[in-house]
C-alpha cells in the first residue's frame, strides 16, 4: 500500500516568502491532535484580519484535495505581519499547510520559497513560484502543477514529464519537458494545416533539436490512433541546451498524459529512453545507466511513477525497486509505450 | 384476495431490464419478466430471493426484481484522462449460500431508488473507483506492466464485490476516443474562460485588497466550474460549513462546489430534507452490516491488532447508535423551526458522513484481500475513516447556536 505512514509525515513544516520590501516571511505550521477544534487555526501577533484570511485561504485549497483526514489541527503562524495589500505569502500558507501533513514533499533540501496568490483557490488556481529561493523556482499556474498534472478547469492541457539530466556527477539534476496543448480550431480537413510537424513549436531550442522533437512527437501521435491532426501543441523545456535524446520518452509520456490518452500517475512521471521507431511505440535504451539510476532513487519521492527502458531491468541494482516501493514510488521498465 | 383491482393497475415499465435497467421495483400483482429474480424484503429488511413470475408479498414487504446481467460499461479511472478507459462486463451472481446477506441485496435496499438505471450504477462505480486511484489504494500507473495489472484487477473485482455487490466478469482497458472528445471538452472550458475572464478584467486589476474580506471573490461567484473539475468530494466540501466561523465569501464557493457535484450522486434532484433523510437511512441500514462484516475477518496474531480492531468495532456501534438517535433536521428546538439554509449546511454533514462509509466498504474490500504485513496500515485508514464519521455525525448533531458577533 502506498499511503504514506505516520512516522514520515512532520509534525511542524516552514515555508518561505519572500514581502515586497525585501523582508522574508516564514509561515510555520504545526500539526495536533484535532480534539474537537477547528481544522485550521491561524496566529499572527497584531494581524487578526491577516491571519482570518489566512485561515480562508488554506481552506479553500483544500477543496483540491481527495483525502480528507479530520484527525488533526494545523496551526499556522506568521513570524512577522505582511501588509494589509499583500497577498503573495497565500500559496506560502496552503503549501506550509500540505507540508506538514505530508501531501507536499519539497524537492529539494533547504527552506522552501513560495510566491503566489489566487482568486480561486478551490479550483487549484494560482499565479505563483515554488523554489528554494535561489535558482530551481518553477512557475506554476495550479496547484496540481507541482507534480505535473493538468489544470482540470483550464482550456490548455499542460503536462510536465521529468528526464534525469547528466552532466558529470556534481551537476546532475532532473529537468522537466513540459507540453501544452490545445485543439486545432478549424477542421483538420482543411488545406491550413499541412502536417503534423507544423503545428508542433519548441521556443528556445536551436533547429536540430526542433526537428527533433517534432519528429518525435509525430511519429508517437502516429502511433496513438487519435493523436493526429487535432491539437496545437507547444514543447518546454526547463533548460535548452543539453545533447542526447533521452528526454523522449519523457516528452512522449508528457504528450500522452496532455492529451488525456494515458492513465494519470499520482505523483510525477520520471521517464528516461529513446527510440528510433516511436511509430511503432518501441522504447530504445539510452546511456549513463548507472548515474541517472543513481539521480532517481535520490529525488523520487511518494506517488511517483518511473519509466526506463527494458534493456535496464535486469542490470537494475538489487533493492532498486524495493527502496523505491518503500517511499511510494513505483519502477517499471518497458519496451513499448501503452497498456501492457 | 385483490382479484379485482389486479385488472386495472397499469403493468409496470420493464423495458430495457437487464440491459440499460438494472433493477426496479414491484408491487404486488406485477409480473416479474423471465430470467430476472425477484427480492421481497419484509419490514425488518431481511430479504428472500424468489424465483421470477408473479409477484406474491404479505403486508408491509417490498418487493423488487433484477435482472443478473451481464452488463458492460465503460468506465473513466481518471477525471482528466477521458480518452483512456476500462471496459467492465459485471453480473449479479447467484446468491451465495453463506452469507445471510446478499451484498447486492444489502445495495439495492438501502441506495435504490424505485429503479437502478445501469448509467446510475455505473457513475457510482466510477466515482468508487476514482476515489480509489486518488487515494493510492488501487493502482494504476502510465505503462502498467503486468503484475501492475493483475493486482489492480484483483483489487478492482474485490471493491465491486464489497461495494456493490457485483461480480466483475471482464475488465480490459479500452480507448474511450470514439465517445469523448478531449479536444471539445477543451474548446468548451476555453469558451467558459473566455466568458468569465471578460467580466472579471472589467471590475478590476487582479491583485487587489481584501482587507476584512468582505468583497466577493470573482472567481467564486460565476462558476467557471462546468466541466471536469480538480478531484473533489462531497466530503472536502463539508470542510467550509463545519467550522462556525466562515468567512463571508466562502458560502458563494461552497455553493458552486456543491452544485456542480451535483449530478454525481443519485440524490442530486431531491430536496436538501429527503438527501439528509436518505443518507441517514443509508448509514442506518449499512452500518452493522458493515461492522458485521469487518468481525468476520481473519485477523493476524497479536494482542495490539486485536484491540485496534475491537476498537474500530466498538467506535462503529458508536456511530450507528449515534445515527439511530439522530435529531430531527428541521427544528433548532421544540416549537423553533430550522433555517433552510442551517439544514443545508446539517445536510453537508450527512454527506460526509456517507462519504466516509463508502470509503469504509472499500477498505473493507482491502481488508479482505491484505496479508498481514498490511494490515497496521489499513486500521491507520480505518481511524481516519471513523473519525471522519464520527466527525460528520457530531456537525450534524450539534445543536443550533445562532451566529453571534465577536465582541472584546
Amino acid at each position: 500500500m502506498t499511503t504514506l505512514s505516520a512516522a514520515t509525515v512532520p509534525t511542524n513544516a516552514e515555508c518561505r516568502s519572500i514581502l515586497p520590501d525585501g523582508r522574508v516571511l516564514t509561515i510555520t505550521a504545526s500539526r495536533r491532535p484535532r480534539a474537537n477544534r477547528a481544522h485550521v487555526k491561524c496566529t499572527i501577533a497584531g494581524a487578526p484580519a491577516i491571519a482570518e484570511k489566512m485561515q480562508e485561504v488554506v481552506r479553500l485549497a483544500r477543496h483540491t484535495e481527495v483525502r480528507l483526514d479530520s484527525r488533526d489541527q494545523v496551526v499556522l503562524s506568521m513570524d512577522i505581519a505582511p501588509g494589509a495589500a499583500d497577498r503573495d505569502w497565500e500559496l506560502a500558507a496552503v503549501l506550509a499547510d500540505r507540508m506538514v501533513r505530508g501531501l507536499f514533499q519539497p524537492k529539494h533540501k533547504g527552506h522552501q520559497y513560495a510566491q503566489g496568490w489566487s482568486d480561486a483557490w478551490q479550483l487549484g488556481r494560482v499565479h505563483g513560484t515554488v523554489g528554494d529561493g535561489a535558482a530551481g523556482t518553477q512557475h506554476i499556474t495550479h496547484l496540481g502543477a507541482l507534480s505535473g498534472h493538468a489544470d482540470p478547469s483550464a482550456g490548455v492541457s499542460t503536462v510536465r514529464a521529468w528526464f534525469p539530466l547528466h552532466s558529470g556527477g556534481i551537476n546532475d539534476s532532473l529537468a522537466w519537458v513540459e507540453v501544452s496543448v490545445f485543439a486545432i480550431e478549424s477542421a483538420p480537413d482543411g488545406q491550413a494545416v499541412t502536417s503534423e510537424e507544423d503545428t508542433i513549436a519548441a521556443p528556445g531550442l536551436d533547429l536540430s533539436a526542433q526537428q527533433e522533437v517534432r519528429q518525435t512527437l509525430a511519429g508517437a501521435r502516429h502511433f496513438d490512433a487519435k493523436g493526429l491532426g487535432r491539437w496545437r501543441s507547444v514543447v518546454r523545456f526547463s533548460q535548452p541546451r543539453f545533447q542526447g535524446g533521452s528526454y523522449q520518452l519523457a516528452l512522449v509520456m508528457a504528450d500522452r498524459l496532455a492529451r488525456g490518452r494515458e492513465f494519470v500517475p499520482r505523483g510525477r512521471i520520471i521517464a528516461t529512453g529513446c527510440s528510433s521507431a516511436w511509430h511503432a511505440g518501441r522504447v530504445d535504451t539510452v546511456e549513463g545507466r548507472q548515474p541517472k539510476l543513481e539521480l532517481i532513487l535520490m529525488q523520487a519521492t511518494a506517488g511517483d511513477r518511473i519509466l526506463l527502458p527494458k534493456a535496464w531491468e535486469p542490470e537494475l541494482p538489487p533493492g532498486f525497486a524495493a527502496e523505491l516501493r518503500q517511499r511510494g514510488a513505483s519502477v517499471a521498465c518497458i519496451e513499448r509505450i501503452g497498456m501492457i | 384476495m385483490g382479484i379485482f383491482s389486479r385488472r386495472r393497475k397499469p403493468a409496470v415499465d420493464i423495458d430495457g431490464l437487464g440491459v440499460s435497467l438494472v433493477a426496479l421495483r414491484l408491487d404486488a400483482g406485477d409480473c416479474a419478466p423471465v430470467g430476472s429474480t425477484v427480492v421481497v424484503f419484509n419490514a425488518g429488511g431481511h430479504a428472500r430471493r424468489a424465483p421470477a413470475g408473479k409477484v406474491a408479498c404479505e403486508q408491509g414487504e417490498t418487493v423488487l426484481c433484477f435482472h443478473p446481467g451481464p452488463y458492460t460499461v465503460h468506465l473513466a479511472p481518471f477525471a482528466s484522462a477521458p480518452e483512456w478507459g476500462l471496459r467492465l462486463r459485471f453480473v449479479v451472481d447467484a446468491a451465495n449460500p453463506r452469507v445471510t446477506q446478499q451484498r447486492f441485496d444489502l445495495y439495492l435496499y438501502s441506495e435504490m431508488v424505485e429503479r437502478l438505471e445501469l448509467e446510475t450504477l455505473r457513475v457510482a462505480a466510477q466515482a468508487a473507483l476514482q476515489m480509489e486511484l486518488a487515494q493510492g489504494a488501487l493502482d494504476l500507473p502510465p505503462c502498467t506492466t503486468m503484475d501492475e495489472w493483475h493486482a489492480f484487477r484483483a483489487g478492482l473485482n474485490q471493491l465491486m464485490y464489497t461495494r456493490f455487490g457485483v461480480t466483475v466478469d471482464d475488465c480490459v482497458p479500452v480507448d474511450l476516443g470514439d465517445q469523448v472528445d478531449y479536444a471539445e471538452v477543451l474548446k468548451a472550458r476555453a469558451a467558459i474562460e473566455a466568458e468569465v475572464a471578460a467580466p472579471a478584467e472589467a471590475s478590476a486589476s487582479p491583485p487587489r485588497v481584501e482587507g476584512a474580506a468582505t468583497t466577493s471573490e470573482p472567481g467564486a461567484g460565476p462558476t467557471p466550474t462546468s466541466s471536469a473539475q480538480a478531484p473533489r468530494t462531497a466530503a472536502t466540501a463539508g470542510l467550509a460549513v463545519q467550522e462556525g466561523t466562515a468567512a463571508s465569501s466562502e458560502p458563494a464557493a461552497l455553493a458552486a462546489l456543491t452544485a456542480e457535484q451535483a449530478p454525481r450522486t443519485t440524490t442530486a434532484a431531491m430536496p436538501t430534507a429527503q438527501q439528509d433523510a436518505f443518507a441517514l437511512r443509508r448509514l442506518f441500514i449499512e452500518l452493522p452490516s458493515l461492522a458485521s462484516e469487518l468481525r468476520t475477518l481473519v485477523l493476524p496474531d497479536g494482542l495490539q491488532i486485536f484491540q485496534q480492531h475491537q476498537a474500530l468495532l466498538l467506535r462503529l456501534g458508536m456511530a450507528a447508535l449515534n445515527v439511530n438517535t439522530m435529531p430531527a433536521l428541521a427544528w433548532a428546538a421544540p416549537d423553533q423551526p430550522l433555517a433552510p439554509e442551517e439544514q443545508a449546511s446539517r445536510t453537508v454533514q450527512t454527506q460526509l458522513a456517507v462519504q466516509a462509509l463508502d470509503e469504509a466498504w472499500a477498505l473493507l474490500a482491502r481488508f479482505q484481500r491484505a496479508d498481514h504485513a498490511q494490515w497496521p496500515a489499513l486500521l491507520e485508514d480505518a481511524d481516519r475513516i471513523c473519525a471522519n464519521l464520527e466527525t460528520g455525525l457530531a456537525f450534524r448533531r450539534a445543536p443550533y447556536a445562532p451566529r453571534a458577533e465577536p465582541s472584546l
